[in-house]
């Protein structure tokens, strides 16, 4: 399992566009990128929920109170407009990152 | 009380208690037991499941860390410099006191008022930083 100080920079965003896609709860989203990766890579509950205070707390999402499915109520996130601008700013970042760092290290045999 | 939530309980006893803490200890008991539940149904014993999903929690640091209001921090630095204000101011009025009672010939009590006047600096400094 990967555990790069790249892809722990890029957790917000990784996070932010998976809430973009549709609201999901936090469970959800640790399986998601489990699956989405083939299990090559694993956010931990604790990264998780501090991501999620943390963009609570910027307003780049926002939680609600789901309806009751099987196992009681789960509590939602939904992706706010600020939220949206700020996931398109990173994800030209790291276009450009990617750029960066592939003109600098690719080539070499 | 399963043991998932004594465990998250434990996890989260240092955080002081306030609605999004209840909320999220409510939410992440639930996940945990989401994934207990999908750990069995791949086959594993229930005892493995639980340690399974304990073990790949994670480092909570990251999580007290956001949790944890700064500004109660900064009011906690505040009352160290309050106190150190104040204890040093009565032990100088002790020290001059001493001085002037017993020697008063000789002005000894600068020299332990410039030692403890490193206490509230210290504290002054502390605070000053943090903001």
């Amino acid at each position: 399992m990967i555990s790069s100080d790249i892809i722990r920079g890029h957790l917000d965003a990784i996070i932010l566009r998976l809430i973009y896609e549709k609201d999901r709860y936090g469970y959800e989203i640790a399986k998601e990128v489990e699956a989405r990766t083939g299990g090559d890579f694993k956010i931990k509950e604790a990264t998780l929920y501090a991501v999620f205070q943390r963009l609570e707390k910027k307003d780049l999402i926002e939680s609600y109170q789901g309806s009751i499915s099987h196992g009681g109520q789960r509590r939602y996130y939904t992706i706010t407009s600020l939220g949206r601008a700020y996931l398109s700013e990173e994800l030209r970042e790291w276009r450009k990152t990617k750029e960066i760092i592939d003109t600098l290290l690719e080539g070499l045999q | 009380m399963s043991r998932i939530e004594e465990h998250v309980h434990r996890i989260f006893r240092q955080i002081p208690d306030s609605e999004r803490k209840t909320q999220l200890t409510k939410e992440i008991i639930q996940d945990l037991e989401e994934k207990v539940a999908d750990l069995m149904s791949a086959g594993k014993t229930e005892e493995d499941a639980v340690n399974k999903a304990i073990i790949d929690f994670g480092d909570i640091d990251d999580l007290k860390a956001e949790l944890m209001p700064a500004v109660k921090r900064h009011r906690e630095h505040g009352l160290s410099l309050a106190y150190s204000i104040a204890g040093s101011i009565l032990i100088i009025l002790l020290v001059v006191f001493a001085n002037f009672y017993y020697t008063p010939g000789v002005i000894w009590c600068v020299y332990p008022i410039f030692a403890v006047l490193w206490w509230p600096l210290s504290m002054l400094y502390l605070y000053l930083k943090r903001r």
